[in-house]
């Protein structure tokens, strides 16, 4: 079994958090790592070659670091691409601590090995691509280039103080003489490398902090990119899945008489939760899985519906029991004493990551190994489970890693994994494509867990919060996630994510949840919990201000009074956007802030709605992640973001009957299209110096509220449900 | 055998009449920058031109198209203006559904070759992007155009 969430990276995040003066953010998941001893922070991978297991090759100077002879560079990164442009970040952090010209520097993923795990594992996920790898890459390139200038000053005989590396060329100004790295690659790798090397001044950076084009780029917009589906081997086999729609449902019989009919068709294999069958073609694998005659094995989630789940969170908002999160000061005595007392229930549904590759791996069973080229997030735990599936030693497993054609978490799941092992093993000797369709990554979706919520509030008769009281109820998105890594009276920190260290002043506050589960499979969804908690808790924030006849900006003010670094996000939020001043007609606006992945973030939306459709006409955004590495790579995640989650809360949902997704295909799931997207993404962001914090995620959770707050004043009724299309049609 | 045009070029394909153009393209010709999404016309990452118009492939048969020319991303050979605009704009971010949007783009643009806000949403609403580059993309396709963003 696998321990996918990790109080060490809590604890991790606690101590940055309280390093940047946030007081302390509980992140419920960041990176798939195993649970270790309590409090133990997790030992920083080895920078050595040693480390670099099958990526070790000639020119290897340190584990990330290979130098060519024509003095390119080729950097490991343990980092999946997503397409967040952590690949370009990781390359443009090395190149200039070495001190090579970026056109020179390209990346590949690593295979798993000790040089690129964290904690044990290796994977991608919390934002952390960049803040984690930042300062551990930079000193790694550092010693890559203390072993350059002493290869070169060996050769030369002279000091090494005297030799200087930059452009790629190693210079002895002294002797006038110069050669360039790649002549000095094979023997600066069998030398030690320097515990504490030197760093370079940080003003003489050319690409961190500048701006560098995507490396991944150019392939991208000429179709040439090899995404899973397109990654070829010779004489390869496709086999496309079919599968019981119910959740952790599977086949009990089936009869492969029609499929094997089909032109094409070689095999149909049985796999965990329903057969694969194996084609020449993709066209053929998929005629034969069509064909394929299946009995469902019936299983106690057929009956799972979200009217009855919706029934059991609306009974947990209210029920004496609960598993508590946090309590501090006296509750009872502020709601007693208080002038007004303010209550509202909230709820959203489960949403699906729809990225829009759908799942393939390719597998090739040889001689008691197997080697796996997949889309994954989490290479560790993808091996681990491969191994486990057919058999055999995890040591016997590699797993080559694509780039993806979307993550956004659902790749931190590996259950795509199973099927690929097993029809690998099944052709022992012939490489085989397994896919799913697009219908089967609906249905087997790891969903963003439905969640609901009952907030209520104290307020004296100056309109300031004296106390609140925050009832998470709902299924448990870590459940499903790590089978067993939960009990059922444990608290699921993802349902309560951020909500126990607001940066709000609330000295009286209790925060709990209701366990209200059903086993529809879910896991982390870009921004995880905070995606129903800044919606929850944010909505909430505008309705007390409302109560309290003030407005919400200068409301917030006060519950973030003497915290320079929040009041800073939401002054300058409120500036750019024009807060208080006058709209076009019908046009209003909503603000959302929010704290998570260690960066604080802010929005202001323009909304309005036209004939019953919303309408979003700017959206202006604020992020302070401490310091930036690419900005306009950080940009990028920030208009996206906010895109995304803008969707989400608008239109996106996922309902359960019979124990399956009701929604199929894109025609049922309606994604955010081009004429729906605000025409103006407003990005700024602040460089407070503090600890580098998250880029990919923070950017979401505020989107929601936001959007929310904006039609709930466009239209003067409050908007307390997501999808909001669906909220304003009621 | 069905005949068709791919990229300038006549392919005799042996293959199921109901086969989609799609499958065609990426497994009988070996072109896989056209790409798989949804296969029922709702999401633009197979589309590509027949005769001149943009189509998507996953949801044509092969016998509809026998006879057409057919366009896909790699004829667009790298230095087309969309192609240019999105390096410059740094649209992509996974960038699996790129393909699919510059050959929508280029197909408004051949039509329309000054299009409006109005012109660029009808022309794209069929291609999503799960990344959420929808605003780069209308920015990217107005400086191939060169009209004012």
């Amino acid at each position: 079994m696998d321990n996918h969430l990790t109080q060490t990276d809590i604890t991790d995040l606690s101590r940055r958090a309280i390093l940047s003066g946030l007081g302390g953010l509980t992140v419920a998941v960041a990176l798939p790592l195993p649970i270790l001893a309590q409090g133990a922070p997790p030992a920083l991978p080895g920078l050595g070659r040693d480390a670099a297991g099958a990526n070790a090759r000639t020119g290897m100077v340190t584990a990330h670091v290979v130098v060519k002879p024509d003095g390119k560079i080729v950097i490991v990164s343990p980092t999946t691409e997503m397409g967040q442009g952590t690949h370009t970040a990781h390359a443009a952090i090395i190149a200039d601590e070495i001190g090579v010209n970026f056109a020179d520097v390209s990346v590949e993923t690593a295979i798993p090995a000790d040089a690129y795990r964290f904690g044990g594992n290796m994977g991608s996920g919390g934002s952390m691509g960049v803040r984690r790898w930042n300062d551990h890459l930079r000193k790694g390139a550092a010693q890559a280039r203390a072993l350059l200038i002493q290869a070169a000053a060996n050769r030369w005989q002279v000091d090494p103080a005297g030799v200087t590396l930059d452009n790629g060329r190693l210079t002895h100004a002294a002797s006038k003489r110069s050669l360039g790295i790649g002549e000095v690659a094979d023997e600066a790798a069998k030398l030690t490398p320097p515990d504490n090397p030197p760093l370079r001044d940080p003003a003489t950076r050319r690409y961190v902090g500048k701006g560098v084009p995507r490396l991944d780029i150019p392939a991208k917009v000429r179709g040439e990119t090899v995404y899973s589906m397109d990654f070829r081997l010779p004489g390869m086999l496709y086999a496309c899945a079919r599968l019981n729609p119910v959740f952790h449902g599977d086949i009990s019989t089936f009869d492969a008489a029609a499929a094997l009919k089909v032109k094409g068709v070689r095999k149909v294999v049985k796999i965990q939760g329903g057969v694969a069958v194996v084609a020449d073609t993709v066209w053929a694998a998929m005629k034969g899985a069509d064909a394929v005659a299946v009995s469902m094995a019936p299983s106690p989630q057929d009956t799972i519906s979200s009217t009855a789940l919706a029934a059991a969170m609306v009974e947990g908002l209210g029920a004496e029991q609960a598993i508590p999160a946090t309590a501090r000061g006296d509750i009872d005595a502020a709601f007693k004493s208080a002038a007004k007392t303010v209550t509202a229930d909230y709820g959203v549904p489960y949403i699906c990551h729809a990225p829009m590759e759908v799942w393939s791996c390719t597998g090739l069973f040889k001689d008691g190994r197997l080697e796996l080229w997949a889309p994954t997030q989490v290479q560790d735990r993808s091996r681990r489970t491969a191994a486990t599936t057919i058999g055999i030693d995890a040591e016997a497993v590699t797993v080559n890693t694509l780039l993806l054609g979307g993550g956004f978490g659902r790749r931190l799941m590996d259950d795509g994994i199973p099927g690929a092992a097993q029809v690998a093993k099944d052709m022992a000797g012939t490489p085989v494509k397994f896919f799913w369709r697009r219908e089967d990554e609906f249905d087997r979706g790891y969903y963003r867990p439905a969640q609901m919520a009952r907030l209520t509030a104290s307020l004296d008769a100056k309109g300031a919060v004296t106390g609140m009281a925050i009832r998470i109820s709902g299924p448990s998105m870590r459940s499903e996630f790590t089978p067993g890594g939960l009990k059922e009276t444990e608290l699921d920190t993802s349902s309560v994510q951020d909500l126990s260290t607001l940066p709000y002043a609330l000295p009286n506050f209790k925060l709990d949840w209701a366990r209200r589960h059903v086993r529809v499979t879910t896991s982390p969804w870009r921004a995880v919990g905070a995606t129903h908690n800044a919606f929850f808790l944010e909505c909430f924030i505008d309705e007390l201000a409302a109560a309290a006849g003030k407005d919400p900006v200068a409301f917030r003010r006060q519950l973030l009074a003497g915290n320079k670094r929040a009041l800073a996000v939401i002054d300058l939020v409120a500036e750019k956007a024009g807060w208080g001043k006058t709209l076009p007609k019908g046009h209003a606006h909503g603000i959302g802030f929010f704290a998570s992945f260690g960066s604080l973030s802010a929005h202001v939306v323009e909304a309005s709605v036209i004939d019953g459709q919303p309408r979003i006409h700017r959206v202006t955004t604020v992020l302070d992640c401490g310091d930036v590495v690419l900005p306009d790579g950080a940009r990028s995640q920030m208009e996206g973001g906010v895109v995304m989650a803008l969707s989400a809360g608008l239109y996106e949902a996922v309902t359960v009957k019979d124990g399956r997704a009701e929604q199929r295909n894109f025609d049922t799931y309606r994604l955010m299209r081009h004429s729906e997207a605000p025409p103006v993404i407003d990005v700024h962001f602040i460089n407070s110096g503090e600890a580098l914090g998250g880029v990919g995620e923070p950017g979401l959770p505020p989107t929601f509220p936001a959007v929310a707050n904006a039609l709930s004043a466009a239209t003067g009724k409050r908007l307390r449900s997501l999808p909001l299309v669906e909220a304003l049609a009621v | 055998m069905i005949e068709l045009t791919i990229n300038g070029k006549m392919h005799r394909l042996d293959a199921d009449p109901d086969m989609p153009l799609l499958w065609a393209i990426r497994d009988l010709v070996g072109l896989t920058g056209t790409k798989y999404g949804c296969g029922v016309a709702q999401c633009g990452a197979c589309t590509v031109h027949v005769d001149g118009v943009a189509t998507r492939s996953c949801s044509i048969p092969l016998e509809s198209v026998a006879g057409s020319k057919v366009t896909t991303i790699e004829a667009l050979g790298g230095s087309h203006p969309l192609q240019k605009a999105w390096e410059e704009m740094q649209v992509p971010q996974c960038g699996y559904c790129q393909s699919g949007q510059i050959m929508s783009a280029a197909a408004l643009l051949k039509d329309t070759p000054k299009p409006t806000d109005a012109d660029i949403d009808a022309a794209m609403d069929g291609n999503l992007c799960r990344c959420g580059t929808y605003p780069r993309i209308k920015a990217a396709i107005k400086r191939a155009a060169g009209v004012a963003s």
